[in-house]
């Protein structure tokens, strides 16, 4: 943000839905999650540690609450006081949203979190003072404060496994806050090797980390604006625009035959990830 | 009950006022030296979080904020009732203000300073603090102007060089006097510095009269945004618990009342360290325990909106945090701050109660335990138990550290007070002058009329 | 990827001047500074790197016998991710979080770096000139009888090599031992189907009734059968596959269910004869045999409600195909096999035979097949141990100490052996109680091939291939050791091969018409499979043989409760964990428990019902108590298990292993019962009995879920809907 934002253009710099008067071109990223498919395994979030640098914290600070996973699988029971789950579970990858319009980006003294022009909701290492002010606007709780200085820690990265480290990637000092990035770096990759071809990035090109390893192909990550994307094509199908807070499905409750939401809608943040519903057999 | 004697003379009172800079009671010492202790305490906690990272104040996610910006609030509001009985009595012209509107508006700027401090300690990036201050840079990025928090910055900023100023503006005359009546010694010479050449010419009197006049309606809008703009920084967020209209003037009204309990408690210990009790009469404690009693009552309603507002609205998430509030973990500090802070004050409505300096000492102390209660019950709640269950963590209590920074900045603020009514007088000379000639002509003329009838 | 064309020595040469590089500025090496080594600028690198730009290689995974196929990510000489190669019919380009953490393996700093000679309680670095001198002479005068070679599940050319080192002195003893293998299944299924491990197509069938098979888990082939559980959620002709699992411990597969059944432990079997009655499409002698199996019976002896019974088996008639499927949670019994039988048997009642049960390919060596082994192998090897038979021991990639049940007592029993080697990656309670170590190179650092036991699609060998430079220069691949001590037998014979790398590359080129190389020549063809990854021989199919009977099933009641210890423990496997060899990987420890989220620590999983009974609240410490001993972990209230059973999870509490392993949790191996499946003779690893009671003390569990647990508070975070609710074939 500048002062000219301030003085001549803050209208066109705050929109209030992104996509209204300003549609992304060529690129917003999102991603579709199939929780009919996800089985809970946790490959995406080991996954993520290994291409995000994600420091493992421990088990004295895990139980302070202080973990640095990125995407965290949650486990929810059916909530019926029956005496078995005979259900089962159900699991949910969570990790930033990239909302649109996103209440960590307000709320932030020092502008570190921005978004940028390919819808990501990006985070400034180097600008972050570490207020937390994103954090605890954050409905989602989705954004991973670095406590601690890790990589000065003997046991997070010692001699040899510091050599895993991947170098696309910022190691975060301490006091400064991180999260999802959609693996932004392989986004620049690509972009910058389409962009060298005269071409858009494919869809399929690039995958994101958690992306790329989930067994059961849950993740679906792409160009929304790309009409051939998948995840365009299943945004359409499942009739969940961006803009929108309030989709088909959520018109007609119980008889859309849609299985597309979003979560926390209600609140307005317009998240670029979309969730389709578990599927639960009627028959048995 | 005995008030200011009217026939007090001027030199007695420039006599015993400037007696308070050379011979308090010893209890000042004390205080000084435990002051002083329980800044070291804070600094050495501040010194090892510097070097090892905020974890270890036990904060973590979803638990962001923590003691740190609840002690900040606090001390905010603190600050509050220097401004109301320096600037807002000072306009109204209620003249019992005089004898203790200095050492309220010291209050007010060291209790500034204090919160600024937990602005520091709370950031992760210390030394990168200046990147939330608008200085113009060669790559033009400016911090974030929609950032209740900036806002926030900028208007503590504005208060603290505001309430210096008057603070300073109003004690020239005084410093002229104790330039005039110091001995030879630094002392002397700062006094002679600070005031600027002051020789109560009708010319500076008049100067100075605008002057501090300008200032008194220019911190009265301040002090009251300040403490919205604070409110802003939750009531601007989505979070539930903060996402509620009514918390600027809840805030406002938080703030004085902090304040003036602030000011029962540092009026008592005063008025003894420095032997000030012909100045810092019961009668005018009685008017600060009324007011005291007024805004907790103003509080108290305000409260009660809150939670009806919440309770009533489809708000599940708020309405979660509500009924946490009041039976889960936290319940014993809540229902505390609603004890401390609407029920206490209900002995303030007793005549006795209204002047026995024991009873009123321990009941600030208890109002102001529950007015840091109550910010900490803004902030610990909603992060234990906000929108997104699988985060919830109600096990996570602040640590050591961050006590100790509690307790350090309580240190901090007593020694710069303490400090400053040895090295300045607490009391205002010429404004209790005013005042015991404005009240000894009353008197005369009332005699004179008496006399004239027969 | 790489491509045909350059020598891969050279690749490797310039990879030593990138690791050297690295390697000042990361850990202070100065072998530079001793002038053994010189620095080469990356400005003169090899024309197929550029610094900065990463190139990849494919491999195989090694941290479980799956043998899916990686592709590593290697930048500046250093791997730093791998991820699945697309290639692969086994996991198509996909990863589990065990895979992902391969690379902790090869970083660990715990990792054994130098030969190691027990001197008192230390052990002393040697070179391995000292090793493989100190082996000749302790094998010398030793008859190949007194010789036992213990190892993990080999095959591949290791296979061959090692094969052929026993041979050179008549030795017979090698066990193969893998802790928690399928073993009784393998079994079962020859019975049944003539063949160890047929394939099964879950992506081909409608309803997938699993007894007790993690397959979305732990279970063979866990990243494979994910995908085609992703494909059969979508559907066969549009209608979404249906999954009901039976088990008594809710595993990741069955929280995945859609209906989860809780049985009564260890009467999996008499369910599965239950359902074939209720179908009443069975003839001759297993009608025969279900007969008395009726509803009320059943019911009674599991625990399922009649009307459950019921409709399993109304879908499973009106759905086909299905499949079946036995997993460990039914084969842990002392009538395992009957167990597995019985459920087997239900596949070929409904006709699944040849349609979601098909005959797996098969490599045409059978030499280099896997070697399976199990449990009772190391009972053998024990109780020779036991007798004084063995002067030398032999032990690779199994940690016997750690995972043997307890009543074996295999750390006393390994005591009597005269001389113990152990190869080993880290120091682990094995490598602990052995004379010598000698460190093995990682799986990233070395040659190899491995033919995986359960074949996806077509035959298959995966090649292993270095990723990187040797990080620690005095460790050796298990191919090259095996070489040098063979060659100690037979010089003449193996002296043409330089290291193990020559060895793997003449083998294979010697059979290329048979791997599919066709009139390529040889540098071309094996550029080409070295850039693949995999060789896809013309493989046949077994031919599916068994047929159906029920003949010989016995199916016992469930046990009385007995009044001591009333509990049936039930060592869970973890997806990441297994048999406790990667613990000391961080991200492994740090990933939290799927089910009940926990980190970093061992729990008991106990029903809330007994937990009330017992008044244990979550966090309490409890003791566990067998007949062989007692542990003692927090616990953690699980709807997801029958009351009558607890769970702990396998591979935590080591004593040895590393850093990130050693002290967290406990091993509930060792208050195993040693009570065996009476067919196999594997361990029957859900018989032990136990007892449970509060120690007083209470912590705070470390887990991720927040104390909501595992409620949403009405706030529509993850969302299901009724499968008559959604079309999914109209689903992008």
């Amino acid at each position: 943000m500048s002062v000219n934002n301030l003085l001549e253009n803050w209208s066109q710099f705050r929109h209030f839905h992104p996509v209204d008067d300003k549609p992304h071109d060529p690129y917003k990223w999102a991603m579709s999650i199939d929780l009919d498919a996800c089985t809970g395994c946790n490959a995406c979030s080991v996954a993520c540690y290994a291409e995000n640098n994600l420091p493992v914290v421990g088990k004295e600070k895990y139980a302070h609450g202080q973990a640095m996973h990125w995407i965290r699988i949650e486990r929810y029971w059916d909530e019926d006081d029956r005496e078995f789950p005979d259900q089962g579970a159900q699991f949910l990858p969570m990790m930033c949203q990239q909302c649109e319009a996103a209440p960590c980006e307000t709320v932030c003294p020092v502008a570190a979190t921005n978004h940028t022009a390919d819808g990501l909701n990006s985070q400034v290492y180097n600008r972050c003072i570490g207020s937390r002010y994103c954090s605890a606007n954050c409905p989602y709780k989705v954004r991973y404060f670095n406590w601690y200085d890790y990589p000065s820690d003997d046991n997070v990265w010692p001699a040899e496994m510091n050599q895993q480290l991947n170098p696309d990637v910022t190691v975060r000092g301490k006091g400064v806050m991180e999260k999802c990035t959609f693996c932004v770096q392989r986004l620049h990759a690509a972009k910058g090797t389409a962009r060298s071809e005269g071409r858009i990035v494919r869809d399929g090109e690039v995958q994101t980390a958690c992306q790329q390893a989930c067994p059961a192909s849950a993740i679906s990550f792409g160009n929304l604006v790309d009409p051939e994307s998948r995840v365009h094509k299943q945004w359409q199908a499942q009739q969940v625009a961006l803009d929108k807070d309030v989709q088909t499905k959520d018109k007609e409750e119980g008889g859309s035959e849609l299985r597309g939401y979003r979560i926390f809608e209600e609140l307005r943040p317009y998240p670029s990830v979309m969730y389709l519903e578990r599927v639960r057999e009627s028959a048995v | 009950m005995k008030d200011i004697r009217e026939d007090i003379a001027w030199a007695k009172i420039n006599k015993d006022v400037l007696g308070s800079l050379e011979n308090p009671r010893k209890l000042y010492w004390v205080i000084l030296f435990c002051a002083f202790a329980a800044f070291g305490v804070g600094i050495g906690c501040e010194v090892y979080q510097y070097q090892t990272g905020l974890g270890v104040a036990n904060l973590n996610n979803p638990h962001a904020w923590g003691l740190y910006i609840s002690t900040f609030i606090f001390w905010i509001g603190m600050s509050h009732s220097g401004t109301l009985l320096s600037a807002i009595l000072h306009l109204m012209h209620a003249d019992w203000r005089k004898p203790i509107y200095r050492f309220a508006e010291a209050m007010t700027t060291f209790s500034l300073m204090t919160a600024g401090l937990f602005v520091m300690v709370h950031i992760g990036r210390l030394w990168q603090f200046y990147y939330s201050l608008p200085y113009p840079d060669e790559r033009g990025i400016w911090p974030n102007f929609q950032s209740p928090l900036l806002w926030d910055a900028m208007a503590i900023f504005t208060y603290l060089s505001s309430s210096i100023l008057f603070l300073y503006v109003g004690m020239i005359p005084d410093l002229a006097i104790c330039r005039d009546n110091m001995h030879e010694g630094w002392r002397k010479k700062l006094y002679t510095l600070l005031s600027l050449g002051w020789e109560g010419t009708d010319r500076q009197w008049r100067n100075f009269r605008v002057t501090y006049l300008t200032i008194a309606c220019f911190l009265i809008p301040l002090a009251v945004s300040v403490h919205s703009i604070v409110a802003a920084d939750f009531a601007m967020s989505q979070q539930p618990g903060w996402h509620v209209t009514s918390f600027p003037p809840y805030f406002v009204a938080g703030a004085l009342y902090s304040g003036c309990s602030g000011i029962i408690t540092l009026f008592i210990i005063l008025r003894y360290v420095f032997k000030f009790e012909e100045y810092m009469t019961l009668s005018i404690l009685k008017k600060i325990v009324r007011l005291t009693f007024a805004i907790a009552m103003v509080w108290t309603y305000l409260n009660a909106v809150e939670f009806a507002s919440v309770w009533y609205s489809s708000d599940q998430a708020s309405k979660d945090i509500l009924i946490q509030k009041a039976t889960g973990t936290y319940a014993p500090f809540w229902w505390g701050m609603i004890f401390c802070g609407s029920i206490v004050p209900l002995t303030l409505a007793f005549k006795r109660a209204q002047t026995s300096i024991p009873m009123l000492f321990a009941v600030s102390l208890l109002l102001n335990l529950g007015m840091w209660l109550e910010r900490w019950m803004i902030i610990a709640p909603t992060f234990s138990h906000g929108y997104y269950p699988w985060t919830w963590d109600h096990d996570q209590w602040p640590s050591l550290v961050q006590w100790g920074m509690v307790f350090g900045s309580f240190g901090w603020f007593t020694m710069l007070f303490m400090v400053f009514c040895k090295v300045f007088p607490s009391v205002s000379m010429y404004e209790v002058k005013e005042m015991v000639y404005h009240r000894s002509l009353h008197l005369k003329k009332s005699e004179t009329a008496e006399q004239g009838a027969p | 990827m790489m491509n045909s064309g350059f020598d891969r020595r050279d690749f490797l040469k310039m990879l030593g001047w990138g690791g050297v590089a690295v390697a000042l500025n990361g850990c202070g090496n100065t072998s530079v500074d001793d002038g053994k080594e010189t620095v080469v600028s990356y400005v003169e690198t090899n024309d197929y790197m550029i610094p900065s730009i990463s190139t990849y290689f494919n491999s195989t995974c090694a941290q479980c016998d799956a043998g899916c196929n990686i592709t590593g990510r290697i930048r500046e000489g250093r791997v730093l991710k791998l991820d699945g190669n697309p290639d692969s019919a086994i996991n198509r380009g996909k990863t589990c979080g065990l895979g992902q953490a391969g690379v902790q393996h090869h970083y660990n700093p715990d990792r054994v770096r130098e030969p190691l000679l027990r001197k008192g309680g230390q052990g002393e670095a040697i070179t391995w000139e000292k090793a493989y001198a100190l082996i000749a002479e302790k094998l010398n005068g030793v008859s190949g009888e007194e010789i036992a070679f213990l190892t993990g599940g080999v095959s591949g050319h290791l296979k061959v090599l090692l094969g052929n080192y026993l041979d050179s002195f008549g030795c017979k003893n090698h066990f193969v031992y893998e802790a928690i293998a399928p073993a009784v299944l393998r079994a079962a299924n020859k019975k049944s189907y003539g063949v160890e491990m047929p394939r099964f197509n879950i992506n081909k069938a409608k309803v997938v009734l699993s007894f007790g098979a993690d397959f979305l888990g732990a279970w063979v082939s866990p990243v494979h059968f994910s995908q085609q559980y992703a494909q059969f959620r979508k559907g066969v002709d549009g209608q979404r596959g249906v999954l009901i699992q039976v088990e008594s411990k809710m595993t990741l597969t069955g929280a995945n269910a859609d209906r989860w059944v809780v049985v009564r432990p260890g009467t999996e079997g008499i369910l599965a004869l239950g359902i074939i009655n209720a179908l009443g499409i069975a003839t001759g002698d297993i009608a025969a045999a279900v007969k008395g199996y009726d509803k009320a019976r059943v019911s009674k002896e599991t625990g399922v409600p009649p009307g459950q019974i019921d409709k399993i088996a109304a879908l499973l008639k009106l759905r086909s195909p299905s499949l079946v499927l036995a997993g460990s949670a039914a084969e842990g019994y002392a009538h395992g096999s009957q167990n597995a039988a019985a459920i087997n048997l239900l596949n070929q009642v409904l006709g699944n035979v040849g349609k979601t049960v098909e005959a797996a390919a098969v490599v045409p060596f059978p030499q280099m097949a896997p070697a399976t082994g199990n449990t009772a192998a190391l009972k053998t090897l024990n109780d020779g141990l036991n007798a004084g038979k063995y002067k030398v021991l032999f032990s690779y990639a199994a940690n016997p100490v750690f995972t043997a049940p307890g009543a074996m007592k295999f750390k006393d029993s390994m005591a009597k052996a005269g001389f113990r080697v152990a190869f080993a990656h880290y120091l682990d309670e094995t490598a602990m109680q052995a004379d010598l170590v000698l460190p093995l190179d990682s799986a990233l650092e070395d040659w190899g091939t491995q033919v995986p036991e359960y074949m996806a699609e077509g035959a298959q060998i995966n090649i292993q291939q270095p990723l990187m430079e040797k990080l620690h220069a005095n460790t050796r691949g298990m191919g090259d050791i095996l070489l040098a001590l063979i060659k100690l037998r037979h010089t003449e014979e193996y002296k043409k091969f330089d290291d193990y790398y020559a060895y793997l590359r003449t083998a294979v080129l010697q059979n290329k018409g048979a791997l599919g190389g066709g009139v390529a020549d040889d540098d071309t063809f094996w550029n080409e499979t070295l850039s693949k990854g995999i060789i896809k021989p013309a493989g046949s199919s077994h031919v599916l043989s068994g047929n159906a009977t029920a003949a010989g099933l016995s199916l016992p009641a469930s046990a009385a409760i007995d009044a001591q210890y009333p509990l049936q423990l039930i060592p869970s496997v973890s997806a990441s964990l297994r048999d406790g060899r990667h613990t000391n990987q961080p991200w492994l420890q740090e990933s939290p428990d799927p089910l009940t989220t926990i980190v970093w620590d061992s729990w008991v999983e106990i029903h809330p019902k007994k937990a009330a009974e017992l008044r244990i609240e979550e966090g309490d410490i409890v003791e566990v108590t067998g007949k062989n001993g007692s542990i003692k972990a927090q616990a953690y209230l699980f709807p997801g298990i029958h009351p009558d059973a607890i769970s702990i999870p396998l591979g935590r509490g080591h004593e040895a292993l590393g850093r990130y392993a050693k002290g967290y949790g406990v091993n509930p191996f060792q208050i195993l019962d040693a009570v065996f499946d009476k067919e196999t003779g594997e361990l029957a690893l859900h018989e032990t009995r136990v007892k449970v009671s509060k120690t007083g003390q209470r912590f705070i569990v470390v887990k991720d879920e927040g104390v909501a647990g595992g409620m949403q508070m009405g706030r529509k975070i993850a969302v299901r809907v009724s499968s008559d609710k959604v079309r999914l074939s109209e689903e992008v």
